[in-house]
C-alpha cells in the first residue's frame, strides 16, 4: 500500500466523482473497493450508481456540455466505439506514458484477459480498462436433467437422452418438454427464459446480441464495410435467416414465464433464481451475487453453465475467427476529456482494476478480466459454486466477441427496439419488423453521414 | 420630468435581477430549443450540424410514429378526464354528506396525492404483474386472462385505471371545496320549491360548480397530456407501441437517439399545441365565469 499512499499524496483530499451503472460489479466497487481506496489514499470518491439509459443519459450531458463533473465513468463495452470517435474518452496510453510516477509499477497490462484489446483504438491505445466482463452462456438446471424421472419421459417422447442444449433444435426440444413437465407436475415451470419486455432496449439487444449471432448473423446484421442494414445493399437485416431467427425467438416466448414480455435482463436473471425454468440464457453477472447465492436464490448449487446453443455454421465460423457466438460483454472505467481530477481518476482506475484485488473481486461478482485469476488455484472453488462457469469462461471464451464496432450503436439500438417490439408484441410479423427494421435502418446510416 | 425619469430607471433597476432571472431560464431555454428545432443535428452524426429551416417540422406532421403517439396521447387524455371528472364529482357529492367514517374515507382518498408519479408506476408494475399481482389472480378466478405485457388493450386500460386511481382524489377535493362554497339560499329555495335531489343538483348545484369544473378540466387535460414518469415505469410504452405516448416518444428521439434537433421540433410543436389548448380552455372558463357573475 505505501506505493498507493506516495502516489496519491499530491491528490489528498481531492473528491472524485464517478459514475457506474447499477451492476452487481459496479456496487461491489461502490460498497468495497471504493471505501478502501479512500482510507488508502486519502482521495475521497463520490461513487454514483445510476440505471443503464440513466447512466448513458448523465455521461452523455457531461461531455457533450464539457462540464467536467465525471471523474471517471463507466462505458460498456459495445458504446466506447461512439464515444472514442466523439473524442470524450482520455487516451491511457498516452495518460500512462507521460504520467509513470502515478502509473502503478504492478500494474501489468498484458495480464488482462483478449477483453482489453475491446478498448482499444486502431492505433493500439487503450481507452478504458475493463473491471467487468462476462459472457452470457446457456444456464440448466442440473437437478432437473439428472432427475431419472425426467430422463425417462424426455426418452420415451424424443427417442434420446435428456441433455443440455447443444443446438437450437435441441434447445427447443428441452424447452418444450420441461414446460409440459411443469403443467403435468403442477409446479411452476418453464423451459425458457428471455428478456423479451417491449419498448426496452434489452429485447433488442439479446437478439443482435445473443441469438443472431448463435444463428449465424453477426454485426447486428449490419454490412460494415457499406454501412447499410437491407439485403439491398448488402446489410443482413432483412435477410431470410434473419427472418427465421426472429420468429423462433417470438414462437419460443410460449415456454417461457407468462410475464417474460416484463423481463429485461435482470429478470430474465431472477426468472432462474426462483426456480421457474429448466434452462436460459443469462449475463453470467448474476451467477455469484443471485443464481449461486444460496440466500437469493432456490437454485443455487443446482445450476452448471456452459456454451448457448449454436447452429453448426455458426459454431464453425467462430472456430475458424470468422464469425463469434455470442457477446463478450462488460464494462470499464473510463476517464472523461473533461474531467478536471484525470491523474487522482488514473489512479482510481489502476486500483479497481489491480492483480491484487481481482481475485476477491471474481468472488464477490463473477466477473473476470485477468488471466492471473483465472489460473489462480482459489478459482477451483467459485467455478464449483458457479456451476463451473469459469471453466467454461476458459474454454469458449475466444469464440465470443465484444460488440460490433459500430460508432452510432446507441441511435440505432433505439430503432432495433422499437421493430423488435412490435414484433414481440405482435402489432406486426417478424419479417414485417425486420423488413421495416432494415429500411429504418438504411435511412438513419445516411442520416447520420453513413 | 427628471424625478419620473429617475423613478423609472430605479424601478427597471429593481427589477433587473428577476428580469434576468427569467430570462435566463425562461427565455433562454426556450429560444435555444427553437433554434435547435430548425437544425439537423445528432450527436452522433458525422455530417454535425445541418440548416433544415422548417424541414423538421414538416417531417413532423408527416411522421405516423409520432402522429400515432399524439393520437394515442388525445384518446388517454380523453378517457382518462372522462372517467375522472364525474367520478370525483360522485365522491365530492358522497363526501359533503355527514356519514360515520367520513374523515377517514377523505383521507385514503387523499393518499395517492402524496405519491411521487414514479412511485405510482412502480407499484402498479408489482399489482399488475402475472403470477405476482393481485390483479390477474383476481380476473384469472373469473376466467379472464390479464397480462398487460401481452395485451394492448389491457394494457392501455390500465394506464387509464392508474391516472383515474392517482388524480381522482384530487378532483374530488376541489369540486368539495366548490361545494362548501355554494352559498345555502339557493338550495334552501330549491327545496321550500319542492325540487327533488336530482332537480336541485341539475338546475341549482351544477351551474354553481361550472366554474370549478371549467378549472378542474383545464388542470387534468394539461396535466393528463403531459403524463410520462408512470407509464414509463409501467409499460416503458408497451406492449409493442401500445401505450407509446407522446412524451415517450419525445424523451426516446431526444435521448435514447441523441437526434436533439428533431426532438427539439417535437417540442416546440408540443408547447405550442398545449398553448393553444389552454387557450381554448381559459376562454372557456372566463365565459363560464362571466355567466356565473
Amino acid at each position: 500500500m505505501e506505493w498507493w499512499e506516495k502516489a496519491a499524496e499530491p491528490y489528498r483530499g481531492v473528491t472524485l466523482k464517478v459514475i457506474g451503472q447499477s451492476t452487481a460489479p459496479s456496487i461491489v466497487l461502490r460498497d468495497i473497493a471504493a471505501p478502501e481506496f479512500e482510507k488508502v489514499t486519502g482521495i475521497k470518491v463520490d461513487f454514483e450508481v445510476q440505471p443503464w439509459e440513466v447512466e448513458y443519459e448523465k455521461f452523455i450531458r457531461d461531455v457533450t456540455g464539457n462540464t467536467g463533473i465525471y471523474d471517471a465513468a463507466y462505458i460498456e463495452q459495445d458504446a466506447i466505439y461512439a464515444f472514442m470517435q466523439q473524442k470524450w474518452l482520455t487516451d491511457l496510453t498516452e495518460l500512462m506514458e507521460k504520467n509513470p510516477q502515478i502509473t502503478d509499477p504492478d500494474l501489468d497490462v498484458n495480464d488482462f484477459t483478449k477483453f482489453i484489446e475491446y478498448f482499444k483504438d486502431s492505433n493500439g491505445h487503450i481507452f478504458g480498462f475493463p473491471f467487468e466482463a462476462f459472457l452470457k452462456m446457456y444456464i440448466y438446471r442440473t437437478d432437473l436433467f439428472n432427475d431419472p424421472e425426467a430422463k425417462e419421459a424426455f426418452k420415451a417422447e424424443y427417442g434420446k437422452d435428456l441433455k443440455p442444449a447443444d443446438t437450437w433444435e435441441e434447445y427447443e426440444q428441452n424447452a418444450k418438454f420441461f414446460t409440459e413437465w411443469g403443467k403435468k407436475k403442477g409446479i411452476e415451470l418453464y423451459g425458457h427464459t428471455a428478456q423479451a419486455k417491449t419498448g426496452y432496449p434489452a429485447v433488442a439487444y439479446e437478439i443482435v446480441e445473443s441469438i443472431w449471432p448463435a444463428m449465424g448473423i453477426y454485426n447486428w446484421g449490419i454490412n460494415l464495410e457499406k454501412w447499410r442494414a437491407t439485403v439491398e445493399n448488402g446489410g443482413q437485416v432483412n435477410s431470410d435467416k434473419a427472418k427465421a431467427a426472429l420468429r423462433w425467438y417470438v414462437d419460443m416466448l410460449k415456454y417461457a414465464p407468462p410475464d417474460v414480455k416484463t423481463y429485461t435482463w435482470d429478470e430474465e436473471s431472477s426468472s432462474v433464481a426462483a426456480g421457474k425454468v429448466a434452462q436460459g440464457l443469462v449475463y453470467c453477472e448474476n451467477l455469484a451475487p443471485l443464481i449461486c447465492n444460496p440466500e437469493k436464490s432456490k437454485v443455487a448449487g443446482k445450476v452448471a453453465v456452459t456454451k448457448p446453443p449454436t447452429t453448426p455454421e455458426a459454431l464453425a465460423d467462430a472456430k475458424a475467427g470468422k464469425g463469434y457466438i455470442g457477446y463478450y460483454d462488460g464494462a470499464s472505467y473510463s476517464i472523461p476529456y473533461c474531467s478536471k481530477n484525470k491523474e487522482a481518476a488514473w489512479l482510481f482506475i489502476q486500483w479497481v482494476t489491480r492483480k491484487g484485488w481481482d481475485l476477491e473481486y471474481t468472488r464477490l461478482a463473477s466477473r473476470v478480466v485477468r488471466k492471473s485469476t483465472l489460473e489462480s488455484p482459489e478459482i477451483k472453488d467459485m467455478d464449483i459454486a458457479q456451476g463451473g462457469y469459469f471453466t467454461a469462461f476458459k474454454e469458449y471464451e475466444s469464440l465470443f466477441s465484444g460488440a460490433a464496432p459500430l460508432p452510432m450503436h446507441l441511435v440505432i439500438i433505439d430503432i432495433y427496439m422499437n421493430w423488435i417490439s412490435k414484433a414481440v408484441a405482435g402489432e406486426a410479423t417478424p419479417e414485417e419488423a425486420l423488413d421495416g427494421l432494415a429500411k429504418e435502418i438504411d435511412e438513419a446510416m445516411v442520416k447520420l453521414g453513413y | 420630468m427628471k424625478t419620473s425619469f429617475r423613478k423609472q430607471i430605479s424601478g427597471w433597476g429593481f427589477l433587473s435581477p428577476a428580469l434576468a432571472v427569467i430570462g435566463f431560464i425562461g427565455i433562454f431555454p426556450f429560444v435555444y430549443v427553437v433554434w435547435l428545432s430548425l437544425y439537423e443535428y445528432n450527436v452522433f452524426s458525422l455530417k454535425g450540424w445541418i440548416f433544415t429551416g422548417l424541414g423538421n417540422y414538416l417531417k413532423l406532421i408527416l411522421d405516423a410514429r409520432f402522429l400515432d403517439s399524439l393520437y394515442k396521447s388525445i384518446l388517454f387524455v380523453g378517457v382518462t378526464c372522462g372517467i375522472q371528472i364525474p367520478l370525483g364529482l360522485a365522491f365530492a357529492i358522497l363526501l359533503s354528506q355527514q356519514f360515520v367514517g367520513r374523515g377517514v374515507f377523505r383521507t385514503i382518498l387523499a393518499l395517492p396525492l402524496s405519491m411521487a408519479p414514479v412511485a405510482i408506476g412502480s407499484m402498479w408494475v408489482l399489482i399488475t404483474r402475472p403470477a405476482v399481482g393481485p390483479i390477474s389472480y383476481w380476473l384469472s378466478t373469473f376466467g379472464i386472462t390479464y397480462n398487460i405485457s401481452e395485451s394492448s388493450v389491457q394494457a392501455f386500460l390500465t394506464t387509464v385505471i392508474m391516472d383515474v386511481w392517482h388524480w381522482t382524489p384530487f378532483v374530488t377535493l376541489t369540486f368539495l371545496a366548490g361545494l362548501t362554497s355554494i352559498p345555502p339560499e339557493p338550495l334552501e329555495a330549491a327545496r321550500v320549491d319542492g325540487a327533488n335531489a336530482w332537480k336541485t343538483f341539475r338546475y341549482v348545484t351544477f351551474p354553481l360548480l361550472k366554474p370549478i369544473f371549467a378549472t378542474i378540466l383545464f388542470i387534468r387535460i394539461m396535466d393528463t397530456f403531459r403524463i410520462y414518469d408512470e407509464i414509463w415505469a409501467l409499460t416503458s410504452g408497451g406492449p409493442g407501441t401500445a401505450t407509446r405516448y407522446v412524451n415517450i416518444s419525445l424523451v426516446r428521439t431526444t435521448l435514447a437517439q441523441s437526434d436533439y434537433g428533431y426532438g427539439a421540433t417535437m417540442s416546440v410543436f408540443l408547447l405550442y399545441l398545449t398553448v393553444a389548448l389552454c387557450t381554448v380552455l381559459l376562454k372557456l372558463i372566463s365565459k363560464v365565469r362571466k355567466e356565473y357573475e
